[in-house]
C-alpha cells in the first residue's frame, strides 16, 4: 500500500525568466511532518501553492492525498487545511466568528461542526478569548487561532508556512507542542520555514531548498551526520592571512571565513587536532577565542550551497 | 441554507472592519438630503412690498396673493414693509408716480440671474392679472392644466429620485470596500481554497449587500416622509423596485474590488458612479424635461427606470414605460451577476 501523502515529480513553474521552482522531486510519507527549509525568496512558498492547486505548474506531476490539485483541485482543496505565512484572520470578528466562516466554506457536513470548534479552541488554548475581538491577540493567538482554522474542517495534510513567524518563545513553544500533538493524532504537515531551530524540533524529515532546487533531504540528525565533521572557529589578532598554509596536512576538508578576524575549519574530528590547531596558531597570532562545535542545519546549508542560510 | 445563513451573519459583521464607510454609505445621501430641503426651490416666493398708499398699489398686491397653482400652493407670498427707499437685500417693489403714471418697480438687491428672473416672472404674472380686462385682444392668457391631483413640493421629487441613489451607493461602496479588502488582508486566500461554489460565497456577499441597500433606502424614505408629509403607496413596491437596482450596484462594487484589489480604488468607482449615475439619471428632475440627448444617456442608467416607477408610487400617475424600465433593471441584475461570477472565477478560483 502506498503511504505517500504528497509525491512531486520534476515539478518546475516559472514566473517571467525567473525558475522560481526547478524540477523538484520529493515524496512526503503519511503521517509525518515534513520540513521546506530554505532562505526566503528560495521557493518554499511556491511548493505550496502548487502543492495546494493555487498555482499551476509548468512541467511535472503532483500527487496530494492521490489527486492532481491541478486537475483535482476541489478533492484536494476538502482534504487539506492551509496557514499561510501572513495570518489571513479577520481582525475584527471573534476567534468563533472565523471559525463559523470557515465551517461555512469548507466542512461537508455541519453537524457537529460546534463541538470541534470548542474542542479545537480549548487545544489551542484560546477558549477564555473565544468571543474577543482577534485584533486583540497577540501574534501566537492569531497563529493558534489560523492553525484551529485549518483543522476545523478535519484535513488529513495540513500545509503550515512559516508556523512561528512573529511568535514569541513561548508562544513558538506552544504552537510546536500543539503540532506535535496533532501529528501524534495521525495528521500530515508540510512545514514551511526558515528557523532552522524549528525545523530541527518539528520535522521529522524535511528538504532543504534554495534557488527552487532541492539541495539536499533527510532526517535532520541524518543530514548533519552526513556532513561527517566538526566545526572549530578560531578568533585570532591579527587574521591568519593564509589558512590553506598554516593548516596544511592537518586533515582540514574546508575553511571560510565568516568575519575579518574568524576562521571557521570543517574537520573530521576536532577533538583530536584542536592542541596542533592551537600550537601553530599561537606561534605567530594571539588566540583570542576557539569554539568546537557540531554541525548545525546552517552548516549543512552552507556546506551545500557555500552560503549561509540566512543570507 | 445554514451554511449560507452563517456566512451572511459574518457578511453583518465585518461591518466594523469600516464602521466610518459603512455610516457614509448608509447614511450619506440621507444627510445630504436633509441639507439640501434648505436651500430646494419652494413653489411660493416671499417678495417684500413698500406698503402701497394708492388704490393701485393695494389692487397690485391683491393681485400678487391670487397668482398660483390652479390647483394648490400660491406662487408669490407678499410682505408689506415700510421701506426707507435706499436698502435692497433680495427684492423689493415700490408702487411709485413715474410722469404721473403709477409704476411698480422691482428693486433687486445681490441676488443671481435666475432668482431675478423668478422675482421678475411672478410680478409679471401678478401685473397681467390687473392688465388683461384692459388688453382685449393684446391679453396674454395662460391656461393650465394639473397633471397630477395636488401640488408636490420639489422635496418630494428630489427625495424619491435620490432612493436609488441611496441604495446604489450603499451597495456599490460597501461591496467595493469588503472585496477589495479581501486582498489587503489576505483573507481572499480562504476563499481561494475553499470549495464551496461561487454562488454561495457571492450570493451571502450581495444579500448582505442588498439588505444593507434596503435599509439606507429605508432611512431617508422616512426621512423624506417626515419632511414632506408624502409616503409612497406601496413599501413592497418600493423595495421591489430597488432591489435589481442594489443588485446591479452590489456586482459593480464587487467587481471593483475583484479587479483593483485596493479599496480606495474600488470606493472611488463606487461613489463615482453613484453620483455620476444620479446626476445623468433623473435625480433632479424627470428626464424628459431635459431634451433627448439628457434623455438618451439618461435611460442608459437603472436611476431614470427606478425612478420613474418610483414616480406612480408617489405622485399616482404612471410616467415612461413601465415594462421596459422592468426589463432593463432586471436584465442589468442578471448581467451584472453573469459579470462578478465571472470576475470572481478569474480573481479567486483560478490557477495562476
Amino acid at each position: 500500500m502506498d503511504r505517500s501523502a504528497i509525491v512531486v515529480d520534476g515539478v518546475t513553474r516559472r514566473f517571467g525568466d525567473l525558475v522560481a521552482v526547478d524540477n523538484l522531486s520529493f515524496i512526503v510519507q503519511s503521517g509525518e511532518i515534513f520540513g521546506l527549509l530554505g532562505p526566503n525568496g528560495a521557493g518554499k512558498t511556491t511548493t505550496i501553492n502548487l502543492l495546494t492547486g493555487m498555482l499551476r505548474r509548468d512541467t511535472g506531476q503532483v500527487s496530494v492525498l492521490g489527486y492532481d490539485p491541478q486537475t483535482q483541485a476541489r478533492q484536494v482543496r476538502q482534504r487539506i487545511g492551509y496557514v499561510p505565512q501572513e495570518t489571513n484572520v479577520y481582525l475584527d470578528l471573534s476567534a468563533v466568528d472565523n471559525l463559523w466562516h470557515h465551517a461555512a466554506l469548507y466542512c461537508q457536513d455541519l453537524n457537529g461542526v460546534k463541538d470541534r470548534m470548542a474542542e479545537l479552541l480549548q487545544l489551542m488554548n484560546l477558549w477564555e478569548r473565544r468571543k474577543d475581538r482577534v485584533r486583540t491577540f497577540s501574534g501566537g493567538m492569531k497563529r493558534r487561532l489560523a492553525l484551529a482554522r485549518a483543522l476545523l474542517h478535519d484535513p488529513e495534510l495540513i500545509f503550515f508556512d512559516e508556523p512561528t513567524l512573529g511568535v514569541d518563545v513561548q508562544g513558538r513553544h506552544d504552537l510546536w507542542q500543539h503540532i506535535e500533538a496533532l501529528q501524534a493524532e495521525g495528521k500530515n504537515f508540510v512545514v514551511c520555514t526558515n528557523n532552522m531551530t524549528e525545523a530541527e524540533v518539528l520535522c521529522g524529515r524535511l528538504m532543504i531548498i534554495d534557488y527552487g532546487q532541492a539541495v539536499i533531504q533527510g532526517t535532520p540528525e541524518g543530514l548533519k551526520a552526513d556532513l561527517g565533521r566538526d566545526i572549530v572557529m578560531l578568533r585570532t589578532t591579527p587574521p591568519v592571512e593564509d589558512p590553506a598554509d598554516l593548516f596544511a596536512a592537518m586533515g582540514v576538508q574546508a575553511v571560510t571565513r565568516p568575519t575579518v578576524d574568524q576562521l571557521r575549519l570543517e574537520v573530521k574530528d576536532a577533538e583530536s587536532i584542536v592542541g596542533e590547531l592551537v600550537f601553530r596558531v599561537t606561534a605567530d597570532h594571539r588566540l583570542e577565542s576557539v569554539q568546537i562545535a557540531r554541525p548545525t542545519l546552517d552548516d549543512v546549508f552552507l556546506h551545500h550551497t557555500g552560503r549561509a542560510l540566512r543570507e | 441554507m445554514a451554511r449560507f445563513r452563517m456566512l451572511l451573519v459574518n457578511e453583518f459583521k465585518l461591518f466594523r472592519t469600516g464602521i466610518p464607510i459603512h455610516l457614509v454609505a448608509i447614511l450619506q445621501p440621507t444627510v445630504m438630503y436633509l441639507l439640501l430641503t434648505v436651500i430646494l426651490v419652494h413653489p411660493t416666493f416671499d417678495m417684500y412690498v413698500d406698503r402701497p398708499s394708492t388704490e393701485e398699489g393695494r389692487a397690485l398686491v391683491s393681485a400678487m396673493r391670487e397668482v398660483g397653482s390652479p390647483i394648490g400652493a400660491p406662487y408669490i407670498n407678499p410682505i408689506l414693509i415700510d421701506w426707507d427707499g435706499a436698502s435692497v437685500s433680495r427684492q423689493v417693489i415700490a408702487v411709485e408716480e413715474r410722469d404721473g403714471v403709477t409704476t411698480a418697480v422691482q428693486h433687486y438687491g445681490l441676488i443671481d440671474s435666475n432668482l431675478v428672473k423668478n422675482f421678475r416672472n411672478r410680478l409679471t404674472a401678478a401685473a397681467l392679472r390687473l392688465w388683461n380686462a384692459d388688453l382685449g385682444a393684446r391679453a396674454v392668457t395662460v391656461e393650465e392644466y394639473a397633471w397630477l391631483p395636488q401640488d408636490v413640493p420639489y422635496s418630494l421629487y428630489f427625495g424619491m429620485a435620490l432612493l436609488p441613489m441611496t441604495a446604489f451607493l450603499a451597495a456599490s461602496i460597501m461591496g467595493a470596500i469588503l472585496t477589495a479588502q479581501e486582498f489587503e488582508f489576505r483573507t481572499i486566500v480562504e476563499y481561494q481554497l475553499a470549495p464551496a461554489s461561487i454562488s454561495l460565497v457571492l450570493g451571502a456577499r450581495l444579500a448582505r449587500l442588498v439588505l444593507s441597500a434596503l435599509i439606507a433606502a429605508a432611512i431617508l424614505l422616512v426621512t423624506v416622509g417626515l419632511v414632506t408629509g408624502y409616503w409612497p403607496g406601496s413599501l413592497l413596491e418600493v423595495a421591489l423596485i430597488l432591489l435589481p437596482v442594489a443588485v446591479i450596484a452590489g456586482c459593480l462594487g464587487v467587481l471593483a474590488g475583484l479587479l483593483t484589489r485596493k479599496s480606495i480604488p474600488a470606493f472611488l468607482v463606487g461613489l463615482v458612479g453613484s453620483f455620476v449615475g444620479w446626476v445623468l439619471g433623473s435625480g433632479f428632475g424627470l428626464a424628459a424635461g431635459f431634451g433627448h440627448s439628457y434623455e438618451f444617456i439618461s435611460r442608459l442608467t437603472p436611476f431614470t427606470h427606478a425612478t420613474e416607477l418610483l414616480f406612480s408610487n408617489y405622485y399616482g400617475a404612471e410616467i415612461g414605460h413601465p415594462l421596459a424600465s422592468i426589463l432593463y433593471l432586471s436584465l442589468g441584475g442578471v448581467v451584472m451577476l453573469v459579470l462578478a461570477g465571472l470576475a470572481y472565477r478569474w480573481r479567486v478560483m483560478r490557477q495562476e
